[in-house]
This record gives structure tokens, sequence and C-alpha cells, in this order.
């Protein structure tokens, strides 16, 4: 009984392992966004820019835009933002990188709803969706091992990253890892104000905690920090948002004074274009930019930012 | 702690080990500490209101061992409490709701404010004061021996695997297992994890799966295509039968672990002739039975004038309406339509039983033939798919424009069918619905278990590893609470 049961075992891990294995290179054959993917997969070791921060940073990399900026700027860049994470998740992504690349420059897309929650930050490692389109990596498990010791990230990110639970049991499996948003990229947005309402209430699920943001502003500290060590120039920019959407995240002004404070105290150079587009023809949702935007913004800001920071 | 989450995965087999290492006289006392653990982890105020109930209970059951007058009293006062505290958590606050609206509505602007509960029954209410209404009536009719203490009382309303879903268990099947010695017999542990492993599919690979697509289309009633919400309608009712059978398969399976044997609570309820069978043999059974002792038959039954007989059917469909409101899908009427439409139901089978008996003796060997058969089942389900919609739209009229839509179409659907854009969630769907019924049909001829058992060990085990990794591949881990924990 025990012997029959002690083969059912090991034929089971046998086919699990085999299952995990083929889930790997599924992972390699459809990866495409996932920040931790780019980092395995760079071609380069030495990158001029790397970005940084949630979702408003991902348009920069959708559908060529990355490619079509680094002609314009003869500069090679690297995007790794995620959806929804926070500096935490960030610093974690730059700590990986910093292993094996070298950047000159980091370009910060600040998103105040980050710095608020433990759902952009410490929970956001086990998120599913991350972790299975994230390659195994010894370097990576021991680095989750870690952060769940000291910044009490969720064990289980750990668990499922080892096992490739999320990765066996993931439904897109043969479909490639592109972000909804791009999708959407080249449409053209109609203002709705219960949309709106609704992202916001989403992105923040408990109402802002000043204790919360400086907790966040620490972990985004300890990210330029980071950065300043490995001889890196930090620049923090705020995308632009429909003024409907600004208007209405809460604490926003507290936001953006403790934020300044601390840009100033690190010296970083900090662009805000929040409110530099208001029209729906450059947002493709609520709150994102579309290839319209994207490109007004880039030509009329950002190339010189990227030009004239340029380490 | 849900059955399919990590949580869970770790505390079964620890209080499994620990229930193993403890001498038999004494593991009841671990399994009522792991069932409080597993409530109280769920939500710790859930504690107050099992530890009233509990209480309540023994002390009534105390109370009513003795002779005279008073046990009546205690009888009362203990139903009272209990099924009060039921409905007033699950429905005062809708019920001060309507009546703010009717008010509103008679004089033509907000009349008065009710004040409110501002709390719902906690999970598992519902399962658990049946429970001990039952514990009481039978305290009362002396069905129980007097030697129930506090503790084995605790753990017959709390036994973990139970507590939030049922099966309903009476304490006259449960107690005496608990004074025999719970042992966990190692040839049960085989049916045990396939029963676990089973109600795990059904639960994350099944009814996870459907449940996307019955939730996007129940919830713009009024712009889905008439074939989406067909295809909804029938993949609630394979959802609903898969979250919740599953959740027992898994809480009997988990019974078996720790010796105790719990109720049967589902028998292949689609393969039912009648609405009368799935209501009364096959569906939910442990409620069944618990309506069945305690209130069809103490309203007379069936030995009554036949106005009273069914005027009791109703009653009983219209009761359990009323407590299946609230079940993940928020308290509205629809539940009370559903529990009315049953009723219907068992009032059509009524009236017709003598014509049918008549056609039966009339053509013995009609009846028996597969297409009649394959018929009769065919129409209960759909009877029972359409009650269904009641009780999952958002609003009766949210279910009357479902079956409107479905209705008014009904003769284009044949039409439509070859060129219906069937995506990949549709075809897992019904793929998955097809793996059921084949088993379940497998499983009527002859039970899956026993031809498992005669199985060859390479087949056996292939069969075990198929599904442990669909649940693996397929399964939804990360997505839903079982629905009849919600009450």
């Amino acid at each position: 009984m025990r012997r029959s049961a002690l083969i059912f075992v090991a034929i089971g891990l046998a086919i699990y392992a085999g299952l995990f294995y083929a889930s790997e290179r599924l992972v390699y054959a459809t990866g495409r966004s996932n920040a931790l993917f780019k980092i395995a997969t760079a071609k380069e070791a030495d990158v001029d820019w790397v970005i940084l921060g949630a979702s408003h940073a991902m348009p920069l990399d959708f559908a060529g835009f990355n490619a079509f900026m680094e002609r314009e700027t003869g500069q090679s860049i690297l995007n790794l933002a995620s959806p929804g994470t926070g500096p935490l998740y960030n610093r974690f992504v730059l700590e990986h990188f910093l292993d094996r690349h070298r950047a000159k420059n980091l370009l910060y897309v600040i998103d105040s709803f980050a710095f608020y929650s433990p759902v952009w930050n410490e929970e956001r490692f086990a998120d599913a969706k991350l972790l299975r389109r994230t390659p195994l990596d010894a370097d990576i498990a021991q680095r989750l091992f870690a952060y769940s010791r000291q910044e009490h990230v969720d064990p289980r990110a750990l668990l499922d990253y080892a096992s490739g639970f999320s990765k066996i049991n993931n439904r897109e499996r043969f479909e490639p890892d592109i972000w909804e948003g791009e999708a959407q990229f080249e449409r053209v947005y109609r203002p709705s104000a219960t949309a709106t309402r609704s992202r916001i209430a989403y992105l923040y699920p408990q109402p802002p905690d000043p204790a919360a943001r400086s907790r966040y502003l620490e972990a985004f500290k300890a990210l330029i920090v980071l950065a300043r060590q490995h001889d890196i120039r930090v620049v923090a920019i705020k995308m632009p948002v429909p003024s409907q959407f600004l208007d209405r995240l809460p604490d926003e002004a507290e936001f953006d004074a403790a934020m300044s404070q601390l840009l100033v105290s690190q010296q970083v150079a900090f662009y805000d274009f929040a409110r530099a587009f208001d029209e729906p023809r450059f947002y493709f949702d609520t709150d994102h930019l579309n290839r319209a935007g994207l490109t007004e913004l880039f030509n009329r800001h950002l190339k010189a930012v990227l030009e004239q920071n340029h380490h | 702690m849900l059955f399919t989450s990590l949580e869970f995965f770790t505390f079964l087999p620890l209080a499994l080990l620990v229930f193993s290492a403890l001498p038999i006289r004494h593991r009841w006392v671990w399994l009522l500490l792991a069932s409080y653990l597993f409530y109280g982890l769920w939500q710790p105020a859930n504690l107050f209101y099992l530890g009233a109930v509990t209480g309540l209970v023994w002390a009534c059951g105390r109370a009513m061992a003795g002779e005279g007058r008073g046990r009546t009293a205690w009888l009362t006062a203990g139903l009272v409490l209990v099924l009060g505290s039921l409905l007033a958590l699950k429905f005062y606050d809708f019920a001060a709701g309507e009546v703010e609206r009717l008010l509103s509505a008679i004089v033509g602007q907000p009349a008065i404010a009710l004040p409110r509960i501002g709390t719902t029954a906690p999970a598992g209410y519902s399962f658990y004061a049946f429970s001990a209404a039952s514990y009481l009536v039978d305290a009362y009719l002396r069905r129980l021996p007097d030697k129930a203490g506090a503790g084995h009382v605790a753990l017959y309303l709390a036994f973990f695997p139970k507590i939030l879903a049922g099966p309903i268990e009476r304490a006259t099947a449960f107690l005496p297992q608990i004074w025999n010695g719970l042992r966990a017999e190692p040839d049960r542990v085989v049916l045990a994890l396939q029963l676990i492993g089973w109600g795990l599919f059904k639960k994350v690979v099944i009814a996870d799966n459907l449940g996307p697509l019955v939730d996007r289309n129940f919830a713009i009633a009024a712009f889905a295509a008439p074939m989406e919400l067909l295809i909804s309608v029938y993949f609630f009712a394979f959802q609903i039968y898969c979250d919740f059978s599953g959740y027992t398969d898994i809480a009997i399976g988990i019974s078996l672990l720790f010796g105790l044997s719990l109720l049967d609570n589902f028998r292949r309820p689609y393969l039912s002739l009648t609405t009368a069978e799935f209501w009364g043999q096959r569906w939910h059974i442990s409620l069944a039975q618990w309506f069945r002792d305690y209130l069809y038959i103490p309203l007379g039954g069936s030995r009554v004038m036949a106005v009273r007989r069914y005027a009791n059917v109703m009653i009983v469909f219209l009761v359990s309406g009323l407590w299946h409101a609230g079940l993940g899908y928020g308290v509205s009427w629809g539940f009370l339509v559903w529990g009315a439409l049953n009723g219907l139901y068992q009032w059509v089978g009524l009236a017709t039983r003598g014509f049918w008996q008549h056609v039966s003796r009339a053509m013995p060997r009609v009846g028996k033939t597969t297409p009649i058969h394959v018929l009769r089942v065919l129409l209960t389900f759909h009877l029972i798919a359409a009650a269904w919609v009641f009780f999952r739209a958002k609003t009766v009229g949210d279910a009357v424009l479902i079956l409107q839509k479905i209705g008014a179409h009904l003769s284009e659907l044949p039409t439509l069918i070859p060129y219906y854009p069937f995506t990949a969630e549709h075809l897992l769907g019904f793929g998955l619905i097809g793996l059921l019924l084949i088993v379940e049909v497998a499983d009527e001829r002859h039970p899956v278990a026993k031809r498992l058992a005669a199985a060859p060990v390479w087949l056996r085990w292939s069969i075990y590893y198929l599904a442990i990794f669909a649940l693996l591949i397929l399964g939804r881990w990360q997505a839903r609470e079982f629905i009849y924990m919600q009450f």
C-alpha cells in the first residue's frame, strides 16, 4: 500500500515536472510585456534608459512606440513598467535588472495611487497574472524570499513562483503576453464620468492613508538610492491624464507635496505633465494615452527630457 | 478559509496529523478546536453567532431532558430564537427597505425611515441554524439520548467540513458516531480522496469555468443576445449544481478522513424523471428531508384533504425559496418566485399523477423505453433550469426578460446555431458539461467508485492523473467562493 502510494506520487511528480518545463517553454514562446521576461531576454547588457512605473508608463512600449523613441533619440530604452505596480515592486524589478545589466538613466513614471495601498505593492507580487509570465530564475526566487521576509510580501508569491503553479494553470498559456490596454492603443475614448469613478474606486481600494504613503515613499526613496549606487541618473515624470480623472483623485495635492519634498531632497529632476493634455482624443480609456496622445507628448516634451537628461 | 485555498490545503493535513496522533477518545475535542479555528479564521465575529446558537441549543436540550410542561416552552423558545434570528439577519433590512419603498409610493414622498440591523447572517448560518432547529425538535421528541454534552453539541453544529454549506446533518446520525469513537478507516481513505478530487473538479474546473459567462450575461440581460442568454441559462444550471455538489463531495470526503460519515446530498439530480424526484430524492437531499420531517409532516403532509395537501406543498417550497434568499445574489423577490414556481410544478405533478398512472398502466412498455426516458429527463431539466433563472437574475423583471427573450427567439435557434460564433469559452463549457453528464450517466448505472475499484491499476491511475492535472491546468483556483456558503 505504502509502496504503491510512493510510486503514484513519484509518477505524479514526474508528470508535474514535465508540465512545469512545458509551461516554462511557453513563457518564452509567448512572452512580451512582463518586466522580468524583458530582463531575461534583453539583447543588450547596457541600456541608456530604463523606464519604471505602473500602467501609465506601459503605452511607451505599446505597438512599436519604444522602437520609435529609440530611433528618435538615438538611445536604447528598456521599459520595465508593470500594470498596477507600486514602488516596492518596481524596486524589486530594478534590483533584478541590476544583477546582470547596467543602465545610465532611470525614467520613473509616478502614479499616486500606487503609493497608497499594499494591493499595488506587497500583495502585487502574488498576482498570478504577473507570476505566470515571469521566467524561472533562481535569483528571482531568492529575491522573493528576501522580500517576503523583509518587506512583508505575501509568501504565497514565492510558493507559486517556485512551484510554477500559475504558469501551469495559465488559461492564456497560448496567447501572447500583451497587456489588454495595448489592443486599444489606437482608439479614441469617449469620456464617461461613471467609468472614471469606477476606475478611481479600483485604484484606491482603501481611502488614502498618509502612513501608507510615507511607507511607499520610503520604498521609492530606496529605489532612488539603489539607482544612485549604480551611478544611474533618476528622472521622474507624471504622465498626462484628463482633468476629469485628475481632479477626482483623492488627496492628490497632498501626494504632490510629499513627493516634491522627496524629489527635491534626493535632487531628482521632476517633470509634471499631468495637465499637459485634456482632450479626449489623446486617450484610449479613462486615463491612458493613446498613440496620438503619446506621440504628442513625446514630440512636445518627452523627447527633450530624454535628450537633455541623458547621462 | 475556502476548501480551494492554499490555507485550507495547509490546514487540512495539519488537522489530520494532530487528529491521528491523539487517542481516539480525545479526537472529538481536537475536531471541535479545529472547527472553531476554521470558522473563526473566516471572520472572528462568526464565532459569536456560533457560540450563541450552541449555548442556546444545549441549554434548551438539557431543559427538555426533564419532564413536565416546560418542555414545550423550551422548544418554542429555542426555535423562535434560532429561526427568528435567521429570519431577522436575512430579511429584516430587505423588508424594511421594501416597506419604506411601499409607503413612499403610496404617500408620494419618503414617509418613514426604519432602523436597520446593518449586518447579514454570517457565512453558513442558514445551515447550522437548521441543524440547531432539528436538534431541538429531536431532543423534544426524545430521539436523542441525554448523554449529549455541550462539547458534542458544539461539534455537531461546528464540524468544519459541513458548517459553511452542509449537508444539514441530524444529531441522531452524527452524535452516535462521536460517541462510538472517531477512527479513519484505511479502506475509506481512497473513497474520501476520490470524493475530494471529484468535488474539487466540479467546483474549480466545471462551475468556475462556467461562472464568468453566466455572470456577464445575467448582468446585462437587456442587451445580451437571446442565444447567449440561453447558453447562460444552461451553464448556470450546471454551475450551481457543480458548485454546490462539489462542496458537498469535498465535505463528505474530508469527513471520512476524520472517521465521520455525512448524509448524501446529491444523487445525479439532472437525471431526474420528474421535478418531484428532483426535489425529493436527488437535489440537496438533506434540506429536502429537513423540510419533510420538520415542516411538511407537522403541517399534515399528504394525509390531509387535497386542498390542504396542495397548500402544504406550496408552503414548503415558499419557505425553501425564503431559505435560499441571499445566496450569493442578494435578497430579492426572485427567490420567492423561484420557490413558488417549483411549488407549481409539484401541483401540476400531483394533479396529473392519476392520468400518468393510467397511461403507464395502459402502455406499460412505452414509458420504459429510452426515448421516453430521455424526453422526461430533458423536460424535467428544462423546467428546473427555467426556474433557476429567477434564482440567479438580479430582479424578477430581469428573469422575466431573459425568459421572454429566449422564448421569442426559440423558433430561430435551430437556424442560428450553425452560424453562431461559438468561442473557446463556450466550447470548453459544453465540453465540461458533456464530461459531467457522461460520468453521471455511468454512475447512475453502476457507481463509478466501484468501477474504479474493479479497473486495472494502470487505468485507475491514468484517470486519477488526468483528474489531478485537469485540476491544475483547467481549474480556476483564484476564482470564487462557493455559492451556497454565502447565505
